[in-house]
Formats: structure tokens, C-alpha cells, sequence
């Protein structure tokens, strides 16, 4: 009789313990996911920063394309350059939609994402010079160009619209038209200036953590 | 076994195949448009993403016009190949095999609510997803759903765990429960402008990891790492894990039945469908085999399988009588019947 009881007792003991742990385990990892309670340090480098997320091309303003976005990875499966990313769980309300790390991999503009995509999250486009997912922005100290420790033109000779959005003068010093560029990101991936890129995209979105850099 | 299961159990392998089919697919695109195929190939010869991607290559070669001829040399029509692999993409969620787009309702009224918008593509890939619910109804769920081919497989644990003497339980709260779930989702998903459903819908968690562990396997192959374990699941996955803990252990099939907000919405779009499961009460022995063999837990004997139904035809294979059987049926057909045979000496 005794015995029974502590088996019982044992029972309900693991009960309570599987029930309380995995309401807290669900309901810590909800809200884990949904706010993105995490360091901001695992996202990938050009995630981060202030330079904003770069979406892929034809994707709506943030707020219109984190509503419509249904997370489905097609857009990515479509991607012929391998170049769109897609954010894990910890990104908080991001998780699932793509992203590209120009200094990782920038888009080469094959347009393949923006039929692909089912919500019409990315809108479809024809022509290679219609993206904006961003801008180039040089940094004049650290382009050897312009800073006179050298004579590159890597970004020039990267871009797809070379002396459209990129021109040069003196040294190859490149100068980005804002008006033309597309953000491809196609210079900041050719950059020889490996550490902190000497030409980067910056977009209008939010970067991927508040307060990252 | 019966024809109609070995049909749905082969149509539920063939959708696991092409979830982490298609993700593969898509590396091999990105290789061949790199022009980096052969080289890939040939450094990973005799790992296993090197034969995985091989054997895409030769499957795509044997299509018509994939090869041509220059120089002397049999090499890939690199333009003839991109256009095959681009043709197929997505998972369970969203997919698009050649000219026909295919979207998820739960994804698409999300995307609806939470933007306030109605673009014709979504419009474009509900129609497939919608016709087949509407005519068959809730088919998803037995024929594609991954989580619920899994559970499906993971209800049979269930004799594991009685014989290792631990009595599973089998909590049975109401069926109204996903109905709930899915209307506070979607309230959700206005509030907040962000497809929340999705996060917590099982086939697109399994849709995404899938898509994921292959990325991260391809990625550690490129970074010369062929180990057994590729790594990319997130924690999603220990996500899908509790469900078919749950499952197992405490209510039998609950995801399915109670809570999940994508089948309460094929439920509801399939609730008047003509094609069903139907009971010839003549020829029923009131044996009660089906009752115990519905994955539903819905009483087939009663011919009362309402929204709930998803057609699998497991009561069907369980019937000893041939009383049970696909046939036309439901409100539409009914009252189309009434109508029909409605003059004073029509008689049924």
C-alpha cells in the first residue's frame, strides 16, 4: 500500500515537473523568440550596426513587408547568387524573412527572388538598375583611394552600373550617384578593405537589434 | 494495407522529399550559376554533399536539352538547367512547382490581416490550396502536413510507451480550442502587423529547419567540414519536439485535433465539401473498428464527421463491413438532392 503511494507519488511529481518545465520552457522560449531576448552578438556581422537591413530587391517599406513577408524561404531557394539570408528565431519578429550581408555575399541582380515570392512582400522587377535596397556610401579615411595610401577601383569594376553609380577621378577614387545606385552591395563584398569595408550599403530599415553594433 | 493509404503514405514521403529536396535544388542553382559546379563536384567527390549534389546533376542531365555538345565535349546547357531547377521551390508552407504557385491559407489570411492587403500573386496561390479544400477538405492535413505524417508515425510510440508499463494519458479538450487559437492568431497578427501564426504552425517550422540544416550543411561543406551532423536547426525544432512529446505521452494526436490553427482554417474553408467520407448505416455492424482507428477521434459510426474530418481513409481501411467509403455527400450535395427529388412522388 505504501509502496503504491510513493510510485504515485513519484508519478505525479514528474507530472507536476513536466508541466511546470515545459509551460516555462513554451512560454520562455514564446517570448524568447517574439521580443528576441538575446545577445545581439550572434547575428552576422553586416546584420548589425547602423547600417540597416538589406532586403532583398523589390521588397516593400519595413513595416508593409515584415506584415505581408510570410516567412516561407522562397525567395532565398530562387536566389541564383546564394546572397539572401535567412534570420533564425532569435531575430525576434524578423525570424524567417531574408536579409543579404553585402560584405559577405552582395546581390547580382539575377531578379529571380521578386517573382518567387508568393505575398507580394517583394515586388517583381524587370530591369537591373530598378532595385533600391540601399546605398553605397564610401568612407573617405579608409578608401585607399581617397586617403592616398593607394590606387584601387575594386568597387568601380565591381558595379553593375560602372560610371552610372560608381564614377572615379583622381587615383580611381570612387564616387557613389545616389540617385543611380541600387545597394546591390556588390562593391562592399569587393572591397579590399577587409575589416570594416570602405564602401557599405546603408538603407532607410531598422538594423536587425536596436542598439547593436 | 489498403490502395488508398499506400497512395497517401507514398504522396507524404514524396512531400518529405522535396522539402529538403528543394533547398539542395537550389544550392546545385547556386553552384551552376556561379559556373563553380565541376570544380564543387569535383573537390567534394566522395563526401556526402558532394554525392547529394551529384546526384541532382546527373538527375537534372537526363532531362531533355541539358546537355549539349561543344567542342567535342558533352557539358551542361547552363542556361537549359537553370531554367529546369528553377522551376520547383519552397516546402509545405509555400511552394511553386513549375507555372503553379502554391500558398498556405493560414499564410495568406495571415499576410491579409496583418498588411490590410490583397495582392493578386497571393490571390494567384490560393487558388490550388483553396479548390482542393473546398471540393475535398481538409486533405492537407492527411496528404501533405509533415508534422502530420510525424504524428502519425510517433502515435504508433504510444504501444512502445504501454509496454514499457507507463500508462500514456489522453487529455481531450475541446475541439473549439484551434478555433480559438486561430481567431486570437490572426487578432494577433492585425495588432501587430506580423504573421504570428506561422511561427508556431508545425509544417512551416519543418518547412524552415528543413531549409535551414541543408543551407548549413552545404555551408560546412564549403568550409571543408564533411562531418555526419550538419547542425542549423534552431530551436523551433525542440518546438516540434514537445508537440510529439505531448503527443506520445498525454493526449493522443492533440496538435491535429485541439490546437492547430492551420487545420481549424482548412476545417472551416472544407466544411461544406462535396467529396467525403460516407457511411452505409445498412450495411454498418456497429463494430466500432473505426472509431478506434480515426486519427480524429471522430465517431464514423455516426456519419457525423463534420468539419473535423480530414479524409484520410483510415476508417475506411479499418471497416470490416464495406460500410464505409469516399462517396459524394454534405450539405451542398444534400440540398442539390432535396431539390432534385423534391416532387410529391419522388420518393427516395
Amino acid at each position: 500500500m505504501s509502496e503504491k503511494a510513493t510510485v504515485l507519488d513519484r508519478r505525479e511529481f514528474f507530472r507536476v515537473l513536466a508541466l511546470r518545465s515545459g509551460k516555462v520552457g513554451a512560454g520562455g522560449g514564446l517570448l524568447y523568440g517574439l521580443l528576441g531576448l538575446r545577445p545581439s552578438s550572434a547575428l552576422p556581422a553586416g546584420a548589425r550596426g547602423e547600417l540597416g537591413i538589406v532586403r532583398p530587391p523589390g521588397a516593400l517599406e519595413e513595416p508593409d513587408f515584415l506584415a505581408r513577408c510570410i516567412r516561407c524561404t522562397e525567395c532565398a531557394d530562387a536566389c541564383e547568387a546564394q546572397c539572401i539570408l535567412l534570420f533564425g528565431p532569435e531575430a525576434g519578429d524578423l525570424h524567417g524573412t531574408p536579409y543579404i550581408v553585402p560584405s559577405e555575399k552582395g546581390c547580382t541582380l539575377c531578379l529571380a527572388c521578386g517573382p518567387a515570392c508568393p505575398s507580394g512582400a517583394l515586388t517583381p522587377l524587370e530591369a537591373r538598375d530598378e532595385p533600391r535596397m540601399g546605398v553605397a556610401v564610401v568612407d573617405e579615411r579608409l578608401c585607399v583611394s581617397h586617403n592616398g595610401t593607394g590606387v584601387c577601383g575594386a568597387c568601380h569594376t565591381a558595379c553593375p552600373l560602372r560610371n552610372r553609380a560608381i564614377t572615379q577621378d583622381f587615383r580611381n577614387a570612387p564616387h557613389v550617384v545616389p540617385e543611380e545606385c541600387t545597394g546591390c552591395g556588390l562593391c562592399e563584398e569587393l572591397c579590399i578593405v577587409r575589416d570594416r569595408r570602405a564602401i557599405r550599403v546603408v538603407t532607410d530599415r531598422r538594423p536587425a537589434r536596436e542598439g547593436a553594433t | 494495407m489498403s490502395k488508398f493509404r499506400v497512395a497517401r503514405r507514398t504522396v507524404q514521403i514524396l512531400v518529405v522529399v522535396f522539402m529538403f529536396l528543394m533547398p539542395v535544388v537550389a544550392r546545385y542553382q547556386n553552384y551552376v550559376a556561379a559556373r563553380e559546379i565541376d570544380r564543387v563536384l569535383d573537390r567534394w567527390s566522395g563526401t556526402a554533399a558532394g554525392g547529394v549534389l551529384s546526384a541532382v546533376d546527373s538527375t537534372v542531365r537526363l532531362l531533355p536539352g541539358a546537355e549539349k555538345e561543344r567542342a567535342g565535349r558533352v557539358q551542361r546547357d547552363r542556361a537549359q538547367v537553370l531554367e529546369y531547377v528553377q522551376a520547383a521551390r519552397g516546402g509545405p508552407w509555400s511552394a511553386t512547382v513549375g507555372p503553379v504557385s502554391m500558398t498556405d491559407p493560414l499564410g495568406a489570411a495571415e499576410s491579409i490581416v496583418a498588411s490590410r492587403a490583397l495582392p493578386w500573386v497571393l490571390l494567384a496561390s490560393l487558388v490550388v490550396p483553396l479548390v482542393a479544400t473546398v471540393a475535398l477538405g481538409r486533405v492537407f492535413c492527411s496528404w501533405i502536413c509533415p508534422m502530420g505524417f510525424l504524428l502519425e508515425l510517433t502515435d504508433k510510440l504510444r504501444a512502445v510507451v504501454r509496454f514499457l508499463e507507463i500508462r500514456p494519458r489522453d487529455l481531450k479538450p475541446s475541439r473549439a480550442t484551434k478555433y480559438g487559437v486561430l481567431l486570437a492568431g490572426l487578432i494577433l497578427a492585425a495588432v501587430l502587423s506580423v504573421p504570428v501564426l506561422g511561427y508556431i504552425y508545425p509544417p512551416a517550422i519543418v518547412g524552415r529547419e528543413a531549409h535551414d540544416v541543408v543551407f548549413a550543411f552545404f555551408d560546412r561543406a564549403e568550409m571543408g567540414r564533411f562531418g555526419p551532423w550538419a547542425g542549423g536547426l534552431s530551436w523551433m525544432a525542440a518546438l516540434l519536439v514537445g508537440i510529439v512529446l505531448f503527443e506520445v505521452l498525454v493526449s493522443r494526436r492533440w496538435w491535429c485535433r485541439y490546437v492547430c490553427p492551420g487545420g481549424a482554417l482548412y476545417s472551416l474553408i472544407g466544411w461544406a465539401r462535396p467529396v467525403r467520407v460516407e457511411l452505409d448505416v445498412d450495411r454498418c455492424t456497429q463494430c466500432a473498428q473505426c472509431v478506434a482507428a480515426c486519427p480524429e477521434g471522430l465517431n464514423p459510426m455516426k456519419n457525423r464527421m463534420g468539419l473535423e474530418c480530414d479524409s484520410c481513409g483510415e476508417c475506411i481501411a479499418s471497416c470490416d463491413d464495406d460500410a464505409l467509403r469516399i462517396g459524394l455527400g454534405g450539405p451542398l450535395v444534400e440540398s442539390f438532392r432535396s431539390r432534385s427529388t423534391s416532387r410529391p412522388e419522388g420518393s427516395a
